[in-house]
């Protein structure tokens, strides 16, 4: 019990000085992940599964599809294991903003919360289990007076391969003999 | 209960010097030789038993003389032991990051001397800092990905064009992953009337690490820094620094060029 109380008092001793070292340490990143719980994919099927972001009060990050060719998109990439197939990422449409730097010219980003959904598609032959997907988001963020250099965020989330569901019965032929 | 020889330490009867499972005498020496096992395990040479060094170094002697005694289990270990190695790891810890902080780049500060460099421009000559010695300098980090940079621009040519009689020079660094050619490209675009420099991570460095675009230092024809702007700030903000920068008084040559000693 002595040895549970002062593990619980060590740990929040170690949690607060490391925190408070953290907090010094530079701006706080301005994008976050949320994380994912686990997410169940059938076998041989499509599975869509949300990952959400938030940008920091303040800031913005340029959508997936920015307006000039000279924008640092956001992107994000992921890295599956063997026979689980990456469907199409679906990024949102960003928000046309006008900002005191670019008063003439809309800018298309992302700010506040945002959505990337990912399909995940394992195939038939993907043993049944835990899987963990990793990746990495791609961002740039500026604020109102000034942009930061482009920034990498690891992305990760579990799925739960599962069999494939099983398909329609069909009623068995029926014998046309009557037997008495 | 059968007891694993592997799972325990027995304890040797350190006044009789001898294995207490079968009795035989255990000598230092040849049969004992604790650099020669780094465990810190001797082995009875008559029976094979194992047993600690730190047993026959200085521990005591077994009431029972010679019981096989188990391991002491970590849930009896002194939790005050814990605490301090705990304290010690967070102690660590806090001045990893300390430290880490302090291997950041320094801050750059004004009416320091401006740190020189050699980069390349886009048509492919090398620039020094140092080469614009005698003029007022407004060294201006950016890049093609920086909104904010792009409003600048109009007014570094306006300014370059309006002050360059009385001596300013305006050097733009581009720290871009980008190619040169794109930043060729931009530069065009922008219809930049200055140098444009590709940057490299070290000179950005020597100027504090450049966090954030745009940064712009204003450098005055004795090479040491007089202001600093990060960020987008007014046309008329930039305007009174370059003013700074051109009302200082060239450098004699020996302290000018101490200045402007190239980053080693």
């Amino acid at each position: 019990m002595i040895l549970r109380q002062h593990k619980s008092t060590v740990i929040s001793l170690v949690a607060l000085l490391a925190g408070s070292a953290w907090a010094q340490g530079g701006k706080a990143p301005s994008v976050s992940f949320a994380p994912v719980s686990v997410v169940t994919a059938p076998r041989a099927a499509q599975t869509m599964v949300d990952l959400n972001f938030r940008v920091a009060s303040g800031f913005h990050i340029n959508s997936n599809t920015p307006k000039s060719e000279f924008l640092i998109p956001t992107n994000l990439k992921m890295d599956l294991p063997t026979d689980i197939i990456l469907g199409k990422i679906q990024y949102p449409a960003g928000k046309d903003l006008v900002f005191p730097f670019s008063p003439d010219e809309k800018l298309n980003v992302y700010s506040g919360d945002f959505t990337i959904a990912v399909a995940v598609h394992p195939l038939h032959a993907v043993v049944p289990g835990k899987y963990v997907m990793h990746g990495v988001l791609r961002f740039q963020a500026c604020d109102n007076a000034q942009c930061f250099p482009p920034k990498t965020l690891p992305v990760s989330f579990e799925v739960k391969v599962v069999k494939e569901p099983p398909g329609p019965r069909h009623n068995p032929a029926q014998s046309p003999h009557i037997h008495n | 209960m059968a007891v694993d020889d592997k799972s325990y330490t027995t304890a040797i009867d350190q006044s009789q010097g001898r294995c207490p499972k079968c009795g035989a005498p255990l000598e230092r020496g040849s049969s004992f030789d604790p650099q020669a096992d780094a465990a810190g395990t001797i082995i009875c040479g008559a029976c094979g038993a194992p047993h600690s060094v730190s047993d026959v170094a200085g521990g005591k002697p077994q009431a029972d003389g010679g019981a096989i005694q188990p391991q002491m289990s970590a849930g009896k270990r002194n939790p005050f032991a814990l605490v301090v190695v705990a304290l010690v790891a967070a102690a660590m810890l806090y001045f990893g990051f300390h430290m880490a902080r302090r291997s950041a780049p320094p801050a750059i500060t004004k009416s320091g001397p401006a740190p020189d460099f050699t980069l390349q421009s886009l048509d492919g000559n090398s620039m020094r800092l140092s080469d614009f010695r005698g003029k007022a300098v407004l060294l201006n980090f950016w890049a093609t990905w920086c909104g904010p940079c792009k409003i600048e621009m109009p007014w570094f040519i306006e300014l370059q064009k309006q002050y360059q009689a009385q001596g300013l020079q305006i050097v733009g660094v581009a720290m871009d992953d980008s190619s040169k050619e794109d930043i060729a490209k931009f530069a065009q675009e922008m219809g930049v009337n200055y140098p444009v420099l590709i940057g490299k991570e070290a000179v950005g460095d020597a100027y504090g690490g450049v966090p954030a675009l745009p940064e712009s230092f204003f450098i005055g024809r004795d090479g040491k820094i007089v202001d600093k702007i990060i960020g987008l700030k007014g046309k008329s903000e930039i305007e009174d620094s370059i003013k700074k920068a051109l009302n200082t008084e060239p450098a004699n040559s020996q302290s000018a060029t101490a200045a402007l000693q190239p980053q080693k």
